[in-house]
Parts: C-alpha cells; structure tokens; sequence
C-alpha cells in the first residue's frame, strides 16, 4: 500500500519554509495580478452604490461647509467670515459635550446588552432563536415610535410609574437633567441591531472555536474572556461605531424625550435651521459640519481599532 | 501524557425515532498505542471521537480513562486534547500564544506558558514562526501548530479527526513522518479518525472498521486486509475482488474454480475475497486463465480486470489485479492468475449484501460500482 504513495522523507529532511516568509502552495496562476482581481471586481460591484451616496454626502456637506463660511448666504453678498462659527460657540462646545456623552452613554448600553444578547442567541438553540426573533422585531420599529413609546413608559404619569404605584417622587426621567429616556431609547433600539450583527458574526464559527478550547481545557469562563470576546470583537467595535454615529447625528430622539436647554448638536441645528431669523441659516450650517466632523472623527477611531483586529475574522 | 482509554457498548441516539448515530460499540486504546477508526463519511467516527471527548454525552454505555468512569465529567476536564480536520487555530492569536492556549487557561502565567509553547513548536519543527499568525500560515503549518497546541495542553490522550484529509499528498506523508516521530518521543495514546485505509495502515498500530455507527471488525491492518469480517470491510478497505459461489465441504466453488476455505465457513452461498494486490498474474503454473478485458492507469501502476471463465465452466467471474510499475497489458490478452491461498478469504453471503447489486455468478469490481 505504501507505494501507492510518495516515497517518505526522513523527519529532519522535510521541506519547511524559512522563518519570516510566508509558504505558497499556490501555483504560477496565483500572481498578484490574479489576486488583485477579485478586489477589483467587488469595487466595481459596489460602485452604483458608493457613488450616488458618496455625490450626496459630498455635496451636502460642500454645501453645508460654503454656508458657514458665508460664501452662500440666502442675503447679501457672498463674505469669506467665520461668524456663524462664532456666534453659537457656547451652544456649540456645550452641545457636542452633551452629543458626545448621549452617544457614549447609550452605545456603551447598547454594545453590552447587544453582545449579551448575540451570546445568547449563539449559545442557547430554543431561546437563542426566540431572542433573535425579539431582536429582529425590534428592528423595523422606526425611533420616534420608540421615543414615543419610551415617553409614554418612562414619564412621571407614564404607565411604569402607574403599574408601581408611584404617584409622588418619580425621577425625571423625560425631560430630566440626566438625559435618560433618550439614552434608554436609543439603547434599546441599537442594543437589538449590536445583537444581530454579533450574533450572525460569531453563529458560523463559535461553535467549532469553542469546542477546541474546551478540549484545550478551557472552562466557560476562559472560554468567554480568550476566545467569545475577541473572535465577537470586530462586529462589535464595527457595530457599536455605526451605533454611536447614528446616535449623534440623530435628532428625534432628543428633540422628543430630551431637555429644552441645552441642546444637543442634531436638536440645535435643527432649531437653527427652522428659526424665523434667515441668518442663522449659516449657524445651522456650522452646527451641521461640526456634527459631521465629529462622526468621521469615530469613524476613524472605529477603522482604526478594526485594522488592528484584521487578522481576527 | 499516555491514558488507556476503553469505551464499552457506546451508543448514541439524537431522536427516538431516528436511527442511532453510534450502535454499541466497544473499543479500546491501550495506553501509548494508536488506533484509528476508518469509516465513510456519516458512519459515526467523528462523532465516537466526540463522545470520547465530552463533547457529545452517549445516550447508553460508558467512557473510561484509566478506569475512571468520565460519565458526568466535563469535556473541559477529561484531560483529553482533540484536533479537528480544519487547525482551527485563534484568528486573534499568534502561533505561540496558540501554542501555549491550553497554559494560559489553566493559569500559568504568561511567559511560562510561551516558553514551553516555544518548545512544542520545536517539537513539531516549527521554531522560528513563533510571532506569526495564523493566516500567514500554510496549511500543513497550520496543522503542525494545531498540533503542537494539542500536545502542550499534555492530554492522556490525543483525539485526531481526520486532522490531514484537507492536505495534499506530501504534506500528508510529512504529517505522517512528523506523527512517527512524536509518538517515538513522547508516546502518547492516539484515537483518530480516517475514511482513509491507506492514512490508518499509516498511524494506526490497530484498527477499528465503522459503519453505520457500528464497529464492523477491528485488529491489525494486515489481518483486515487478509480476513475481512464481511464484504462492507472489504470495500472500506479499498478491496475490489468479489467473487460469488457457493461453499461446500470447506471448498468455496466459483467461475473462478475451486479453492480451499481457511477460516470456518458454513456451507451455502460464499463470497471469496482477495486484495488486487495479492492477485500474481503469471504464464505458468496459473489458478485460473482469462481475458484481459480492462486496464486502467494508477501512476506508475495499473489494475487489470482478466474475465474468466469458458465452456468448460458456468457462468464468468472478474478478477482485478495490480501491475507493478513498468509492466504493460493489452486488453484482450489471455493471462494466467494465481490466488496465494493466504491471501483467499470467503465471507458467507452473496454479492448483494450490503446493498451493492451484482450477479450472483459474476462479480463486479470496484470500478464498476
């Protein structure tokens, strides 16, 4: 039988690569160029969509960026200035904190219940598929239904506090210094989308990743911390960036459930937008680029953890 | 790093109504030895190798290591180490940190566990790609990793499945080379899987035949060769000849003529078995005389169909016999077989056992089916 095969080579002869350099099995076909290809043609593939949306995003934020500097007023002639950059700057400081915080808070919330959710619903068959289902339900509900449905939950005469039997003392929850509706709100809805990205990251290959730590020896525990987490890591980083992202740009949520002062970044641009005053069109304008300069700002961050964590998918 | 594994009347079931993925089966794996399970895909030897693992809990039968019943203890706990047939190994860490996964679980700390994963890549020749990571790897050195990952984690015993199937021929002979070696170093007790009866002849020092999640027959490759239990042993074992007939007084009469039975065979309906490799064809002094009737090339080889059977005789029977390296034939050809007595074994039946169909009276070769 063994001449069926090539003849052995004893152990010290084998043909191992050189440290350093990476072994290709491939033949002369795989060249670079051949390589290159497959990227090519999946730009290409998604070219109708990246430019359409790329001509929009581009001239929105031209024409929002020539706004605040004056160079397209509704009135009067065009100025090179820098003051509708100036005059809401204490709105402006004061808002991005609060965006920042609102955002922080609610895709810290949302990334931790969203990826315990993902682990149950990879974890457990029967509730696994049960949450799943929840998770997508939640989904198509579009926020200012939520926001709605929040306020009417978590108000002082909302039904939380008539089902609790609480008539004096409730927390300002609604309205209230703390923000908290809002970042319930968004919490609860992005939590659902964290949960399904993750859960459809890890469902094809936890399985057989955490049967080789088990027979590795790894308890559940160790099982969580050296190989759940980081194999779950990229969909949650690249998840909880487009969460939070959405979450500062997002403008009903807050306008709805939120404070009237101060006004986070997306409400404030709003407000500036539809003011009776024509000239505070260019502050709306600055507002907006501001907001945008922010969300590319956690987009690179988002990127840049992800690159770090290429090799892990 | 060597226990003595014994599975005794193991079944499993996943439904009452479904048929059982594993049939009682009993094996055991001696301490320091190695036995392979050869089986086709879906006969249940991936999913033995779990049960043995803790992976899967067996719906009746026991598992035990060292005489130590495992019922009820965790997988994580059996001290046994598996590698799959794809290495698996952590995307988000490098070759040593893979290495040295099995210390870190257990709480070693840090630079302990590199250092001695440092020693298994030695070990598995592999010194030098200590700061790689898996996706630079090739894939008979993903294997290797996957390995030495296994056998620093210092199991009782290495669970193997199917760990070379996704490997092209040499890298396969190397992963044997590289296997020999390890068992001469640290003899450690080896179950693994294969559909392979060249891979199991390869690493396997006894071998457990599996069909349809019952054990079939299991001994020396050599004895499986020579005395298949039955005609599904056979055809696993990449046997080709089956000749139908019937035994009579110890004699097994076929097209082929009459040869003597050596193991104990009721009178009735017999099949005789003989490897294509063991079949001489020769000038003289022949068994039986045929007709070439099929030569097909395998490498530097070719397997020879011969037709025999004549007026004299009812009925023809086809043998396959291997030709060694530089012989050629035509077909059409009349040649001379001679079937070594040792290597003639008759099973009771007929050819359509199994559910493979054949005339009674002409036996189909392996080709064919």
């Amino acid at each position: 039988m063994a001449a069926d095969g090539p003849r052995r080579q004893p152990v010290t002869g084998l043909p191992l690569a050189a440290p350093g350099r990476r072994t290709h099995t491939a033949g002369p076909l795989h060249t670079g160029r051949s390589r290159r290809s497959p990227r090519r043609r999946a730009l290409l593939l998604i070219l109708p969509a990246v430019v359409p949306t790329g001509a929009v995003v581009l001239a929105a934020l031209t024409s929002a960026l020539l706004s605040s500097l004056g160079l397209t007023p509704l009135v009067g002639q065009p100025r090179l200035t820098l003051d509708p950059w100036r005059a809401p700057t204490d709105h402006l400081w004061t808002a991005a904190g609060l965006s920042v915080a609102i955002a922080t808070a609610a895709t810290v919330l949302a990334a931790l219940v969203g990826l315990a959710t993902a682990l149950a619903i990879t974890g457990r068959r029967r509730s696994g598929r049960l949450l799943a289902l929840l998770s997508s339900a939640t989904i198509p509900v579009p926020h200012v239904v939520g926001a709605a449905a929040v306020g009417l939950l978590l108000a002082d005469a909302g039904f939380l506090p008539r089902v609790l039997g609480v008539e004096t003392g409730w927390p300002p929850l609604v309205g209230g210094r703390w923000w908290i509706a809002v970042v319930a709100e968004y919490a609860w809805k992005e939590s659902a989308f964290i949960a399904l990205v993750v859960s459809s990251a890890l469902a094809s290959r936890v399985a057989s990743y955490r049967d080789t730590a088990i027979v590795l020896g790894a308890r559940p525990w160790a099982r969580l911390r050296y190989v759940t987490l980081p194999l779950a890591a990229p969909a949650l980083v690249a998840s909880a960036g487009i969460s939070f992202v959405y979450v500062l740009g997002s403008y009903e949520v807050a306008w709805l459930l939120g404070r009237p002062s101060p006004e986070p970044l997306p409400v404030l641009a709003f407000r500036l937008f539809t003011s009776l005053e024509l000239t505070a069109r260019p502050e709306a304008a600055a507002v907006a680029v501001a907001t945008a300069a922010l969300a590319l700002a956690a987009v690179a961050v988002a990127a840049a953890a992800l690159r770090r964590m290429e090799g892990w998918r | 790093m060597n226990g003595y594994l014994r599975l005794t009347g193991v079944s499993l079931r996943y439904g009452p109504q479904q048929e059982p993925a594993l049939d009682e089966v009993d094996l055991e794996v001696p301490a320091g030895s190695s036995v392979a399970i050869l089986g086709p895909s879906g006969s249940g030897k991936s999913t033995l190798l779990r049960v043995a693992a803790g992976l899967e809990e067996p719906t009746a039968g026991s598992v035990t290591l060292d005489d130590v019943d495992l019922a009820g203890t965790a997988a994580e706990n059996r001290g046994m180490a598996m590698v799959f047939q794809r290495p698996l190994l952590f995307p988000h860490l490098d070759v040593t940190d893979n290495v040295a996964f099995a210390d870190r679980v257990r709480g070693v700390p840090r630079r302990a566990a590199r250092r001695r994963a440092r020693e298994f890549l030695e070990l598995v020749q592999l010194a030098g790609f200590e700061r790689r990571t898996p996706r630079s790897l090739s894939g008979g050195q993903e294997q290797r990793v996957a390995l030495a990952r296994a056998l620093a984690a210092e199991p009782r015993v290495l669970l193997l499945d199917e760990p070379f199937s996704a490997l092209d021929a040499g890298l396969r002979e190397e992963m044997y080379e590289l296997l020999d070696e390890l068992r001469l170093r640290l003899s450690p007790t080896i179950l693994l899987v294969t559909h392979d009866h060249r891979e199991a002849d390869a690493l396997g020092d006894t071998v457990a035949v599996l069909d349809g999640g019952r054990l079939l027959q299991s001994g020396p490759m050599r004895q499986l060769y020579t005395r298949p239990a039955s005609l599904a042993v056979s055809r696993l074992l990449g046997g080709r000849n089956e000749i139908a007939g019937e035994v009579r007084g110890g004699w097994h009469h076929s097209p082929l003529g009459v040869f003597r039975v050596a193991t104990s065979v009721a009178d009735g309906p017999g099949v005789l078995l003989i490897r294509q490799e063991a079949v001489e064809l020769t000038g003289a002094d022949a068994d039986a005389v045929g007709t070439v009737v099929r030569v097909r090339r395998r490498g530097p080889r070719a397997l020879v169909t011969v037709e025999v059977g004549g007026p004299d005789r009812p009925g023809t029977a086809r043998v396959t016999a291997e030709l060694g390296p530089g012989l050629q034939l035509e077909v059409g050809r009349d040649v001379g077989l001679r079937l070594p007595a040792e290597a003639l074994a008759v099973v009771a039946g007929n050819a359509r056992q199994d559910g493979v169909e054949a005339d009674p009276v002409e036996s189909v070769d392996d080709g064919q089916r």
